[in-house]
């Protein structure tokens, strides 16, 4: 057991780093760069210029730049960011709170509409039910998040007004400047995000659930549980749903760290100040640190809860571990 | 075994639940504040309710400009982008500013620097009793601490002009003279910033305090940041205008986009949009029933063509004359397409006859020196390609000595009015017989440095369409454009932005004088006789003049936009809110 858990340890630090390196040389190779905000301005001189090449330390080779940022991360130090001068963690930290309410309720209710969607499909399979659900579900995982996000915008935020002539619902941000804070005022500005993102991400685990339900349903103890003469309401709640929907949690578990990095279109549609949009205005102004951590973090974490997954099947179960 | 791993993912998603719960009771508590700020001066704009001229400025309200990009640091010596700049105004003042008309004007001085006869010396008289709004006095040390703080290692400033002061002396607290070693011809660009002499060591500069709270000696402070949201700037107690700002605060808003920000314009959720482009145009015409309308300042610089006269196989020559191109070293080409390129019309039909035809490398401000536009003349064109040689081919297009008439034009993808110009261009270029084949690049990919390859500075391009021009002073512009010295090659590591490879003689040598002398009329003269040399030789052919662009809601008065850095923060202090 011990050999198997270092082997599968150090082969997840080697991952990291495989990624790290990858990540790092993207980044760098993109054209343009942190310098181009300096260098179509007439006012900077090639020597202005070269100062702050040299600042941000851009005149080492990639390579070299790497194994820097490498040393430093290893203790501990994600680097300052570019633009703010602030270390990145600060920033991630200050976002981390809005990320989480948003992408938290989003599971809530995401998995409030996929589960009993997806019993009811399953259970009335064929049905006209069940062809418009999967119709629908078809749509939301096929529609492009930022194309829907911009029509739930011009319907409610512009074209649709409420009581007051004003727009309906709130388009962007998080609350509404100069009026003083209510939790109704943020239940508002959440109204468009969280259904957006609930609509295309509770598609995926609504076929999810019905498919695995199908299957349990087409089960010898379902069957038996009926001809014992069980109330259909017990046989697939009590019986059919607890099999078929541990699947389902663990694909919500494996999913949970990717809440992190919120969602990059949803944020930056909304313009929801959290992690997904400082990620992604860090990249536009490719801001190295501060891009390299939230990637970084992001992937730490997927690679951490399928380690632990692993782990916990190889305790649960000694044929892993040997194979 | 089903068990267990329901159990642990139940955990998994329990601590996730447990950590959201906490999420959302953090924020409040850092929205709290930021929530009751503008409540609580929203009521003395109520309280002042009777007003007699509606065009007399009132005191009171809140203004909400958006945004597309967020400002990330409030310090001058460290900012990386033109929102920051902008939004660095509205607190942060320096001896001199430029005007919506291009113009310098006095700040924190009392007139314009003076110059020595010798054009040595630069004096500036600083105004007397402005307080920092940390309470502490702005005087002749503080300038000096600006200048120290632009030549650190760690400043994200140019450096020009700074960096050739020998000495800066104060031989009063509200006098400012600096020596230099040399001329410094665009002196009057000089401290259009400053930076309190309390911020800190220069060693530190990074970690500054004022980095997130800023001291300024302007109209507003910053009172609240929400990062990723808004930044609201409220009236400085100790601003040294009486009764001014008229405004109790400015909220920057962060938005996600232009095209958000144009419809929260119409709603009126915000009163003004930052960086609008002459594509908007369409556009802010529609809101004009919704109470928006734009203001605009002609920015100096041209949408242009930029003309390659080397060979664009990558040899990147010092001197065009020995690795020319097949088809534009040939003056009459050049001549033939400028012929050839009805400006006005581009003008009208793509830009709603809203904007110049671009006709002068140096088109306004202090140095501006505008040119007639260019004539428009299909048979001319025509009659000057058949005397040089180039003869129609079956396909309509010229041919000379095996050498097709076909030439590719780049510039950023994505930009709709770009990609417009481009096809009307190739449709009146075609009539005269020149092909234009559009092959465009992302912008970061156009605008690439000599080390990424970069095609203008490699000169692997026939013509690039893209916006450039002088900042107020157009010293350096010039310069780079079109010295010989400013080709970018191999040898000086790809520096300069004479990217066309124009050599002409006359051209350095009036760009060397115009560099040693402060004679501003002098130097004007000289500039001039550069732009009308360019217009003969054509390395370079301007097709429209940009402007500066700001949407706002009718209620918001006041709003001027200056060609330069400061944007449209330099003059808040005369905003106002109407009904």
């Amino acid at each position: 057991m011990a050999i198997y858990f270092t082997r599968r340890v150090l082969q997840s630090l080697f991952t990291l780093i495989v990624i790290s390196m990858i990540l790092y040389g993207l980044i760098s190779s993109v054209p343009g760069g942190f310098m181009s905000a300096y260098t179509e301005r007439s006012d900077f001189t090639q020597e202005d210029l070269a100062r702050i090449r040299a600042k941000f330390g851009l005149d080492d080779p990639i390579p070299v730049r790497y194994f820097k940022w490498l040393t430093a991360m290893l203790q501990g130090d994600m680097g300052n960011s570019f633009t703010t001068k602030r270390p990145v963690l600060q920033e991630i930290a200050d976002r981390l709170p809005n990320t989480l309410l948003l992408m938290g309720i989003m599971l809530v209710t995401t998995l409030l509409v996929a589960i009993p969607l997806g019993i009811i499909s399953a259970v009335k399979q064929y049905t006209w039910f069940d062809h418009i659900m999967t119709t629908v579900a078809f749509a939301g995982q096929s529609l492009p998040v930022f194309w829907f996000g911009l029509l739930l915008i011009i319907v409610f935020a512009v074209t649709l007004k409420g009581g007051n002539g004003k727009p309906l619902l709130p388009g962007s941000g998080m609350y509404t400047l100069g009026e003083p804070f209510s939790i109704a005022d943020r239940i508002k500005h959440l109204i468009l995000p969280v259904s957006m993102l609930t609509f295309v991400s509770a598609a995926g685990y609504m076929r999810y659930l019905r498919s695995s339900m199908l299957d349990v349903i087409h089960e010898d103890y379902v069957r038996t549980a009926r001809a014992k003469g069980l109330k259909e309401r017990l046989v697939i709640y009590r019986h059919a749903l607890r099999n078929a929907i541990i699947p389902l949690v663990t694909l919500v578990a494996l999913d949970l760290p990717s809440l992190f990095g919120g969602a990059l279109f949803t944020e930056t549609i909304f313009a929801w100040p959290g992690i997904g949009r400082l990620y992604f205005t860090a990249a536009l102004k490719t801001d190295y640190p501060l891009v390299m951590a939230v990637l970084m973090i992001e992937s730490a974490l997927i690679i951490g809860s399928n380690l632990l997954v692993d782990f916990i099947y190889a305790a649960l179960d000694p044929r892993i571990r040997l194979s | 075994m089903k068990f267990l791993k329901t159990v642990l993912v139940l955990l998994f998603v329990a601590s996730f639940v447990l950590s959201a719960c906490g999420g959302p009771a953090a924020t409040e508590a850092v929205a709290e504040p930021a929530a009751n700020e503008p409540a609580a001066t929203d009521a003395p704009a109520a309280t002042e309710a009777p007003v007699v001229d509606p065009n007399a400025p009132v005191s009171g309200g809140t203004v909400i400009i958006g945004t597309p990009q967020e400002p990330g640091m409030m310090n001058t010596l460290l900012t990386s982008s033109s929102i920051e700049d902008a939004v660095v105004s509205l607190f942060g003042e320096g001896l001199v500013s430029v005007n919506e008309k291009g113009e310098y004007v006095p700040v924190l001085a009392k007139e314009l620097p003076t110059v020595s006869e010798d054009g040595l010396v630069v004096t500036w008289k600083l105004l007397e009793g402005v307080k920092w709004s940390d309470g502490s006095d702005f005087n002749c040390d503080d300038v000096r601490f600006t200048m120290e703080g632009a030549l650190s290692d760690l400043s994200q400033v140019s450096a020009s002009g700074y960096r050739d002061i020998e000495t800066l002396e104060c031989p009063d607290p509200y006098t400012v003279v600096a020596t230099f070693g040399e001329v410094y011809a665009p002196y009057l660009r000089l401290f259009s910033y400053t930076v309190p002499d309390t911020a800190g060591a220069l060693e530190d500069m990074e970690t500054w305090d004022l980095n997130r709270n800023p001291v300024g000696t302007g109209p507003f402070i910053l009172t609240e940041w929400e990062p990723g949201d808004h930044l609201t700037f409220s009236r400085n107690p100790l601003y040294r205008e009486e009764g001014k700002p008229y405004l109790d605060s400015v909220i920057i808003k962060i938005l996600p986009s232009r095209e958000v920000g144009m419809q929260l314009l119409g709603t009126g959720e915000i009163h003004a949009l930052w960086d609008l482009t002459e594509a908007n145009f369409p556009e802010l015409e529609q809101l004009s029933s919704q109470g928006v309308s734009f203001v605009s300042t002609v920015t100096g610089e041209n949408e242009l063509l930029s003309l390659n006269l080397g060979a664009s196989d990558g040899t990147a020559p010092a001197d065009p004359a020995t690795a020319p191109h097949p088809i534009l070293f040939d003056l009459s080409v050049r001549q033939a397409m400028q012929l050839a390129i009805n400006k006005q019309q581009i003008v009208d039909t793509l830009l709603y006859g809203n904007v110049k035809a671009g006709n002068s490398a140096v088109p306004v401000g202090t140095f501006g020196c505008p040119q007639p536009v260019s004539e428009f003349s299909l048979e001319k064109a025509n009659a000057l390609l058949d005397e040089a040689g180039w003869v129609v081919g079956a396909d309509g297009i010229r041919e000379k000595d095996g050498v097709r008439m076909s030439l590719k034009i780049a510039t950023t993808t994505g930009n709709q009015l770009r990609e417009q110009t481009e096809q009307v261009l190739a449709e009146m270029l075609k009539a005269a017989g020149i092909e234009l084949v559009i092959e465009n690049v992302p912008s970061d990919v156009l605008f690439a440095s000599w080390e990424s390859d970069g095609m203008r500075d490699h000169g692997t391009y026939d013509l690039v369409m893209y916006t450039t021009g002088p900042s107020t002073d157009p010293d350096s512009h010039l310069y780079s454009s079109f010295h010989s010295s400013q080709i970018p090659t191999a040898d000086n590591e790809g520096s300069g932005a004479n990217f066309a490879r124009y050599i002409n003689a006359d051209v350095d040598a009036w760009l060397d004088e115009a560099a040693t002398i402060t004679d501003t009329a002098k130097r004007k003269e000289l500039y001039c006789q550069v732009v009308e040399q360019i217009n003969t030789d054509l390395p370079r052919i301007y097709l429209y003049e940009r402007l500066s662009i700001m949407g706002h809601r009718n209620e918001f008065h006041g709003l001027k936009i200056s060609p330069t850095f400061v944007d449209f923060a330099w003059d808040s202090a005369n905003w106002w809110m109407g009904q």
